[in-house]
């Protein structure tokens, strides 16, 4: 028989059967959907190498603390010497993350930048898309750029001349020198790499110069050398740290260096969430796997008569498998379209959904290999299990299977396809206590109190660039900007803080305490360093525990003077912390005491934290937090009118809510458990589709036991409550083998949860009976159709 | 000439064995019209679809023509059954998704006749049968009687010397069965042997000749 025609036959058994095949093409299109875009983000982030050439030998440098723990900051000198000692690393660069207020060309404009040494696209191996990247050759030149092709696009209509042409970079006159591709997004997706003028990125605090090795304040990476491994080069690391911690035991002792693929370290923190989320789409894949064989088992089983007709008028079982092949192709490809419309769809959701803070965003995209994959798995389940019948039977079937219609079918393959349901049931329950682990932990997390007041506060960050302001400037433009804001009413009470709770960034410093013999650095204590102005306490809600709060003579000039949190003042024992002094280097005194406030995450507990008083210790880096019932417009018009007024060059970046910040600093939870929510609801779905269409199946093979049990005198809830207790019976098989392999896998998302047990079992019971009622309502209908049999037509049609 | 000699089949339940037919010795010579009647349960069945080689499984010789079916392979007797018989069913078993004229065009496409020469014989058949009208429609708009004829014109399409039948009038009024009788004479009339299982007297009476069973045995041949 033509292939066409064959085509034709099953398009047109569709078209017959609608409800059949939309079930089978949506359940191929929501497994291979999920699974390709799922795993086209995990692809994008985790797996696909940088875009960069040998992207495998891109390393970046850190340094193992006296306390093990690990970090990326270098100070001047301790970079220098791993540049020079370093052999088995080539192109050691070093760069921090900087405002870059970019002039001369239009309005001012505050772009994306990094400050980088003069290796640094020697290091990444960066081919320019005009002109040129700076090089080690122009180390310490300064007043160089390379911008991105957004920027080149953006703000210089892609003019062939931008190369060699003049700009002011935070009112530096700087040459742009080279443009580069989108795809260089390195440390962040910046616009604006410019050269430091010195062999070390400036400091944004005042620090030794080349010589400090007190302050750590730049990231650095490298290549790995020619014939040089990671091994090489991490026991290279390791002496010279070492060697610098005899050296030098005041700031080194303890210390070490180390590398990591670069790659590995983008990632880091999202690793454990995204492998999560593809553990849970390879669950609704293998769910939709199932159910897609369930399916054709049950169609296959229906259509025995069918085939033994064909058989009997002459089709070979080549024939006949050749037609359930193309019947099956004809799904496969209906489903596989309609699943690569969703990835496509889904890969845009994902990436729309997902944090802005998430490594790598800008890598994400369909990934052709896994949408093929995925089609080929699951059109490979559908064609098997859809030539079950075909392998299965045999000529001396074919009398049997006239006369009964296929209606007994073998028991091997019943009790296989409710093994599948059981499996459904169990894979949809290990996704469900996922999602709902998740999502207890989100909501628990979103009622931690940060310690401060969140609702009708408005924030935005007024950072400075070095180049035009120093030391004594910067304080008195924050000085100056705060004064003329709080004789706005919109922005009466406003203060300054460095730097904004809950954005995962900040400094820290170690110190002692006056009177108790220093431990020197490993083990002295560490405390979360804030700088903020005198309104800061009131403006933000922290209250005053004991002592006095920050004053405005508390200024330059005068004593030193800091306040400490509680739990700081915890370090203290049973004294009075109040008049005591602290060493930060140099002495200060504690004159108050204010309530804990979390920092870093609401999931971090509150630290120890030192509030010191920005008109003694300014950074460019202070931010303004408003408190005010008028809208972020407002705050936004007000601040902008002062700047404008104070520095016509300076831009002032987005107003936010301090709410928006809170929320922010749950992105990444509340993704993967939004996604796991999605998925978890997909696999409750397709295991009720499953439960549904084996009890239907079964009912109608059953029509006639039906019939019988009714004429004997059995009432229409009995044959209801058969049904349900079968459906049920195999649903429970399923949630206890779901509760345990949840139990025992649940150890995995530990470490993503927040106050909240792996094996909650609450959440398990709840979760449990919610699975079971959703079965039960998935058996309802079969159930209420065998309840309806007509004992005296379903026994003449037997 | 098909010739039956010893057939036996037996299925086996644990130690104790049932037989459903006992060394059954038939001969029917080309061109007869056969009956097979019994009580149910007697194995009438079962003799059509061994004689349709739809079953393999059972013992015995059986010799269509000069063929030895029960020394064929799979492959030879499915070609042997393509090319001599054309099978009957009580319930009718048209496709439901196949309209009058695929239904009938079926036989044909498993036997890899040209396309063209298809259209010839089938649009022969549906004339002859008088169905010409209705092969566009779909099973499930024909009554019982017009669902009988068109399994019958699908049976014969592919010119086979032997048509089966197994109680081909068992869900039609009497009016329709006997339309169906007539045909099936018209067709033996025409050189075809036929070889039905009915339980009627009447349809029985159709033929030349009539095979009786009972519980596998033939008890009576006339």
């Amino acid at each position: 028989m033509g292939i066409f025609r064959e085509l034709r036959y099953a398009l047109r058994s569709y078209l017959r059967a609608p409800g059949f095949a939309a079930v089978a093409v949506l359940t191929l299109a929501l497994g291979i959907g999920g699974a390709t875009a799922i795993f086209s983000v995990v692809d994008g982030i985790l797996l696909r190498p940088l875009p960069y050439p040998e992207a495998s030998r891109l390393v970046k440098l850190g340094r193992t603390t006296a306390t093990g723990s690990m970090d990326g900051a270098f100070s001047a000198a301790d970079f220098l010497d791993v540049r020079r000692e370093g052999t088995s690393l080539v192109h050691v660069a070093g760069y921090r993350e900087d405002i870059s207020d970019l002039t001369g060309v239009g309005e001012p404009v505050r772009v994306p930048g990094v400050q980088t040494t003069a290796g640094f696209f020697d290091a990444l191996g960066v081919t320019p898309l005009a002109g040129r990247v700076y090089t080690a050759a122009d180390e310490a030149r300064g007043g160089m750029a390379v911008i991105s092709e957004g920027l080149w696009d953006r703000q210089f209509g892609r003019r062939s001349d931008v190369v060699g042409s003049q700009i002011r970079v935070n009112g530096i006159p700087t040459t742009i020198v080279g443009v580069v591709s989108a795809s260089v997004r390195h440390p962040i997706k910046a616009d604006l790499w410019n050269l430091a003028p010195g062999a070390v990125p400036t400091s944004p605090i005042p620090s030794g110069g080349l010589a400090d090795r007190e302050v750590q304040y730049f990231a650095a990476l490298a290549r790995l050398a020619t014939g040089a491994t990671m091994g090489d080069a991490n026991a290279q690391l390791q002496a010279i740290g070492e060697r610098l911690g005899q050296q030098f035991p005041e700031t080194n002792r303890g210390e070490s260096f180390h590398v990591r693929p670069l790659a590995a370290t983008l990632v880091t923190d999202v690793r454990a969430g995204l492998l999560l989320l593809l553990g849970a789409v390879a669950c609704v894949l293998l769910i939709a796997c199932a159910n897609v064989a369930g399916l054709m088992l049950a169609r296959g089983l229906a259509r025995r008569r069918e085939l033994a007709v064909r058989a009997a008028i002459g089709a070979s079982r080549w024939q006949i498998a050749r037609q359930l092949m193309v019947e099956g192709l004809v799904l496969a490809a209906a489903g596989g379209a309609a699943g690569l419309i969703l990835a496509s769809w889904g890969v845009d959701l994902l990436v729309a959904l997902a944090p802005q803070n998430l490594p790598r965003l800008g890598d994400i995209q369909l990934d052709w290999r896994v949408a093929g994959v995925a089609s080929l798995a699951t059109t490979a389940v559908g064609l098997l299990a859809g030539l079950a019948p075909v392998v299965q039977s045999s000529r001396p079937q074919v009398n049997e299977d006239l006369k009964d219609g296929g209606r007994t079918g073998t028991s091997i393959r019943t009790r296989f396809r409710s093994g599948l349901v059981v499996a459904e049931v169990a894979l949809a329950l290990i996704l469900m206590i996922g999602a709902g682990l998740m999502a207890t932990s989100l909501a628990r997390l979103r009622a931690v109190d940060p310690g401060f007041h969140t609702t009708s506060m408005a924030a935005v960050d007024l950072p400075v660039p070095q180049s035009r302001y120093d030391g004594p400037a910067q304080g008195r433009f924050y000085s100056e900007v705060l004064g003329r804001l709080q004789d706005s009413p919109v922005t009466a009470r406003s203060a300054l803080v460095f730097p904004l709770p809950l954005r995962g960034s900040g400094a820290s410093a170690a110190f002692d305490i006056e009177g108790r013999p220093s431990t020197g650095r490993p083990a002295q204590p560490i405390a979360e360093l804030n700088i903020v102005s005198p309104d800061f306490f009131q403006t933000m809600g922290l209250r005053l525990v004991r002592g006095r709060g920050l004053a405005s003579t508390d200024v330059e000039g005068r004593p030193p003077v800091v306040i400490i949190n509680e739990r700081l003042a915890r370090e203290f024992g049973s004294e009075d912390p109040v008049g005591r002094r602290i060493n930060l280097g140099d002495w200060i005194t504690v004159v108050g005491v204010v309530s804990d406030a979390r920092r870093e995450s609401l999931a971090a507990a509150p630290q120890p934290a030192l509030y010191l008083p920005y008109q003694q210790f300014v950074l460019p880096y202070m931010s303004l937090v408003v408190r005010t019932d008028a809208s972020e417009a407002a705050v936004a018009s007000a601040v902008k009118s002062v700047v404008r007024e104070l520095d016509p060059d300076l831009p002032v970046e987005t107003v936010r809510t301090i709410d928006q910040i809170v929320e922010a600093s749950t992105d990444q939870p509340r993704f993967r458990t939004t996604i796991l929510l999605a998925f978890s609801f997909l696999a409750v779905l397709l295991a009720a589709v499953g439960v549904y269409g084996l009890m239907s199946f079964s009912v109608s093979q059953r029509t006639s036991e039906m019939g019988v049990r009714l004429a004997l005198g059995a009432s229409p809830g009995q044959v209801g409550r058969l049904v349900l207790r079968q459906g049920l019976a195999l649903a429970g098989l399923g949630v206890a083998l779901g509760l345990a392999a949840a139990a025992g896998g649940g150890r995995l998302v530990a470490s993503l949860l927040f106050d909240t047990s792996a094996t909650d079992p609450a959440i398990y019971a709840g979760l449990a009976a919610l699975l079971l009622t959703v079965a039960a309502l998935a058996c309802y209908v079969p159930a209420r159709r065998a309840m309806r049999v007509d004992p005296m037509r379903a026994l003449r049609a037997d | 000439m098909l010739k039956l000699r010893n057939i036996e089949k037996s299925f086996r339940h644990g130690l104790s064995q049932t037989f459903v037919l006992r060394r059954v010795n038939v001969d029917i010579p080309d061109g007869q019209f056969v009956s097979i009647m019994g009580p149910s349960g007697a194995g009438k069945s079962t003799l059509l679809h061994i004689l349709g080689m739809h079953d393999s499984a059972w013992t015995g010789e059986y010799w269509l023509g000069e063929e030895p079916v029960h020394q064929l392979s799979a492959k030879d007797r499915m070609r042997l059954q393509k090319q001599h018989v054309g099978f009957v069913f009580q319930s009718y078993h048209l496709l439901d998704n196949l309209t009058v004229y695929e239904n009938i065009d079926l036989p044909l496409s498993y036997r890899d006749v040209k396309k063209t020469e298809r259209q010839g014989m089938v649009a022969d058949i549906l004339d002859r049968f008088n169905i010409v009208g209705k092969k566009d429609l779909y099973p499930n708009q024909l009554s019982g009687g017009q669902q009988q004829l068109v399994a019958i014109a699908r049976a014969v399409v592919a010119r086979p010397t032997i048509i089966l039948a197994d109680e081909p009038t068992g869900n039609l009024h009497s009016d329709q069965g006997r339309e169906i009788m007539e045909l099936f004479k018209r067709l033996n009339e025409g050189g075809t042997t036929i070889v039905q299982v009915t339980h009627s007297e009447t349809n029985a009476a159709f033929g030349d000749r009539v095979i009786k069973l009972k519980d596998g045995w033939v008890v009576d041949e006339n």
